[in-house]
């Protein structure tokens, strides 16, 4: 069983990272998350209840980063 | 003998020329026939060769019609899948190209780059407030584009203001976001 964090891009959706949720060291995920949230803003959504999540932790199977939106 | 001689002029020139028109012909025609080549997969087909873990490369045109019951992964299908996945999550309905959101007593009407709010449902005399968003990742497909909308209303409704106020970019979490500021050395 593998979880995977993805994002919407230019071209559809983009897997950012692919890991084993069993096996994968979340600290570690939860930075590189952290890092992209601070280069674009996205922050990540579970999309198996459609809510923001704080941290990632090993129960989420696919995980999106949804990117700001700004008004215009 | 020698008018019969003159005689057979005409008829040599005209086979002879025939000759020429045939075997041009056949060249043309020659030319005409695909001869089989290599196919040229272009950018896409060499990405999906790189990520083709087991070597079996998937070109471009086979995505599409794949046989080993794998449902087609086209750009345009997963973005639509995406969406529905999304619409189903947040309980927004499709009302032709828009979608209603209903969070509370607000009701958001959420079409391609605009969405509409009407604050309180019971109230009969309430009038829909509009705004237009657009993602700070700009080059993102339209179906992807409402599904980030209606994502970040469910979950916080009051980013409508935010865009409504037309103060740059906000996170999911109404936070404002600026990108990093670039330095430039000289």
């Amino acid at each position: 069983m593998t979880a995977k964090i993805l994002t919407f891009s230019s071209h559809g959706d983009t897997t950012l990272l692919e890991y084993d949720p069993a096996t994968a060291d979340m600290d570690e995920v939860n930075r590189v998350i952290a890092e992209y949230e601070a280069k674009t803003g996205a922050q990540p959504f579970d999309m198996a209840t459609g809510e923001r999540i704080e941290k990632i932790t090993n129960e989420e199977r696919e995980v999106l980063m949804v990117h700001p939106i700004a008004g215009g | 003998m020698f008018p019969g001689v003159l005689s057979l002029i005409p008829f040599l020139t005209q086979t002879r020329w025939r000759f020429v028109f045939t075997d041009m012909g056949w060249r043309w025609l020659v030319g005409e026939i695909d001869v089989p080549r290599p196919r040229q997969n272009g950018l896409l087909g060499q990405c999906l060769h790189i990520l083709d873990p087991a070597g079996s490369a998937l070109v471009a045109g086979e995505v599409e019609n794949r046989v080993d019951g794998a449902e087609p992964i086209g750009q345009e299908y997963r973005t639509q899948n995406y969406l529905r996945r999304i619409v189903a999550l947040t309980g927004a309905t499709q009302m032709g190209n828009a979608y209603d959101l209903t969070v509370g007593k607000t009701r958001f009407h959420v079409r391609y780059r605009y969405v509409r709010r009407l604050r309180d449902l019971t109230d009969p005399q309430g009038a829909y407030e509009e705004t237009c968003f657009y993602p700070a990742k700009k080059e993102m497909p339209k179906c992807e584009q409402i599904a980030t909308a209606l994502l970040q209303l469910r979950n916080n409704p009051a980013l409508f203001d935010r865009w409504a106020a037309q103060s740059g970019a906000f996170k999911a979490d109404g936070q404002a976001f600026r990108p990093r500021a670039l330095i430039h050395f000289r």
